[in-house]
């Protein structure tokens, strides 16, 4: 078994035991290449009663390599409005990218994300969308975002 | 109990958990066979040694992570890495290092060089370029003979070949075109008669001693120094072998497989432009990586699209070689370095000019002769006049013409014979300095994997963290 089967094994076995955190649900984790989890942020906040699909996709070197994070955008799901989430569901955070180390976990992502939306305050897209919808590579981990924002 | 000096280590908990594979170890379950464990920083975070070592190597090659490769992710304390780091790997990496940024001012220099001058400035700088680097390569005396400074004196394929030097001395440079570099320096110079300058005509009009015994106008094919075509294709054939012991010997210092194809995997083009969103392109698909992947079995369908970047092979030799690429991976380097070719063989053939005033072999070799006496040697118009052309066949005219064509391109014409052969030391020059960077690079490459491969994090201590919230193993109860 390679190591990120196993780590994700762990987590895995970590979710059914102790529960994932409030407003974050496991939707499906049939292999260790993707998991979905739905994502919703509790209070008064922008997204109030919205829930969010997030598709996570892992290749065999995980942890060391990040996951691929973006945001399910179909016929059920759209991503959230939000100046950091482009409307294909790419997410420019920099805990997926170069702020990425191998402490963090599927979990911890996901709340790193839930509270990247419960501190917006106005819905808006981020700059430049249509364009980088336009040219976006299918997987989000090809693109090189810029972090211009340290509160992300 | 403990005493109260006594600070525990990571060998003192209950149970371990890696920060980065998530599996634990129990003490009074040990792992078979064992695995070091490290405590590298001032939190509770411990992991496997080698765990930590896969990250830091990972996120070192990646530039936009490689700041916070030695931070532990939680408390943020430098990890300590103890390795094999002599100061010439030091020392070369900071060359190195420097040697990029001269690259990156080149090559925004050259985009913003190209912008101003494109419409009509590109063939100007690249023939500009390219007669400097015949003036240098060839030796001023040449240069005054086949080409001088006035354009009005230069032959017609001065004009096409010249802007053609720079352009194939960088295409040198990608391995498919090795033997480039000399080709445009050389082959049509051979043949080319010395300029007509009003000198020159004068001195064939006037001169009696041209007038009266013309010489043969090529020079003989197999003389010393070699013609300029020999050394052309000498140097090729040279070049092939040496690029082939090259790669085997590398190969076998790194002890990487010498089949695996490490050239194009690594090809960003970054040329540090600030669009907010840059497409990267990464073809994740090597060789190497697949193979392994088979072996442990796990088949990973949609492969080369997860982006898996450096998945697999963490062989310290391939490492080092691609961790150098990309810090290499300056197309201004690339470019500059191409074109100082031509100056460095220059300098190369003036050292080894100044060092033939000391040996009497090595002034042999270099077959160094004084500048050239008595004037331009005789044109081809002056030998082709003298010749009795009335008297000979039809067929022997051809002949005789064409024998003169293929000796001129062959042996070059009396011109390189008797100027100073300042194109041979160049060669030469060339030649010594191109083995010379080789086994730089080598050591190098040679270093940074020894680097690598020795590599141990620094193992701290718990001290500074409350005993009480670690999980220690109770000595009193086992002793």
């Amino acid at each position: 078994m390679s190591v990120s089967t196993r780590r994700l094994q762990k987590e895995l076995t970590d979710i059914q035991k102790q529960g994932t955190p409030v407003g974050i649900k496991l939707l499906n984790a049939d292999d260790f290449q993707t998991w979905h989890l739905s994502l919703e942020v509790l209070g008064d906040t922008v997204y109030q009663g919205e829930v969010f699909a997030l598709k996570f996709r892992f290749d065999s070197s995980y942890p060391i390599s990040s996951p691929a994070v973006q945001f399910v955008v179909d016929d059920t799901w759209k991503a959230p409005v939000h100046p950091h989430v482009y409307s294909n569901g790419h997410i420019c955070a920099s805990i997926l990218g170069n702020e990425w180390s191998p402490v963090l976990s599927v979990i911890s992502v996901c709340v790193t994300l839930q509270s990247m939306l419960a501190s917006c305050k106005k819905k808006e897209l981020p700059p430049g969308n249509d364009r980088y919808v336009k040219n976006a590579p299918e997987n989000p981990k090809k693109t090189r975002f810029e972090y211009h924002d340290d509160n992300v | 109990m403990y005493s109260e000096h006594h600070v525990p280590t990571v060998d003192d908990l209950r149970v371990k958990l890696c920060f980065i594979c998530r599996e634990e170890e129990r003490y009074d379950n040990p792992e078979d066979p064992p695995r070091v464990w490290t405590h590298p920083c001032s939190c509770t975070l411990v992991a496997h040694e080698s765990c930590l070592l896969q990250w830091i190597q990972a996120a070192q090659q990646d530039p936009s992570k490689a700041g916070n490769a030695l931070k532990c992710p939680q408390c943020g304390t430098r990890y300590e890495l103890e390795s094999h780091n002599p100061f010439v790997l030091r020392l070369l990496d900071n060359v190195n290092k420097s040697i990029s940024i001269v690259g990156k001012f080149v090559s925004v220099a050259g985009i913003v060089g190209i912008g101003v001058s494109f419409g009509f400035g590109v063939y100007v700088v690249c023939t500009a370029y390219g007669s400097y680097a015949v003036k240098v390569f060839l030796g001023k005396e040449m240069y005054d003979l086949l080409l001088t400074d006035d354009l009005s004196n230069w032959p017609w394929h001065a004009f096409v070949n010249l802007p053609f030097i720079p352009l194939s001395l960088i295409l040198s440079r990608t391995r498919f075109f090795t033997s480039l570099p000399l080709i445009p320096l050389f082959l049509p110079w051979a043949s080319t008669p010395p300029v007509a300058s009003t000198q020159s005509m004068m001195a064939a009009r006037w001169n009696p001693l041209v007038r009266k015994a013309p010489v043969y106008p090529s020079a003989p094919l197999f003389g010393w120094p070699p013609s300029p075509i020999v050394i052309t294709i000498a140097y090729s054939i040279l070049t092939s072998f040496y690029r082939r012991g090259y790669s085997t010997l590398k190969h076998w210092i790194l002890g990487t497989p010498s089949n695996a194809q490490h050239t194009i995997r690594e090809v960003i083009w970054d040329l540090g432009g600030h669009a907010r969103i840059g497409v990267n392109i990464n073809d994740g698909e090597h060789p190497a990586n697949q193979d392994q992947q088979a072996a442990q079995g796990e088949q990973a369908p949609a492969n080369g699209d997860a982006g898996q970047e450096q998945a697999g092979d963490n062989d310290p030799g391939v490492v080092a070689e691609r961790t150098l690429r990309v810090t290499n991976a300056s197309l201004g380097r690339f470019i500059s370095g191409a074109l100082m070719m031509p100056t460095i063989a220059n300098c190369m053939g003036a050292i080894l000019l100044r060092l033939s005033r000391h040996s009497r072999l090595l002034q042999r070799f270099l077959a160094v002769r004084p500048p050239m006496r008595g004037g331009v040697p005789p044109t081809l118009a002056s030998w082709l006049e003298a010749q009795p052309w009335g008297e000979m066949s039809y067929m022997r005219q051809v002949a005789t013409g064409l024998k003169v064509a293929l000796d001129l391109v062959c042996g070059g014409t009396r011109t390189w014979e008797e100027c100073d052969p300042v194109w041979w030391r160049n060669s030469i020059g060339l030649g010594i300095y191109i083995v010379a960077k080789d086994c730089i690079q080598l050591l190098h490459l040679y270093l940074a994997k020894r680097e690598l491969e020795t590599r141990r994090i620094k193992n701290r201590s718990f001290e500074g963290i409350d005993v009480k919230e670690l999980d220690l193993i109770d000595r009193s109860l086992r002793s």
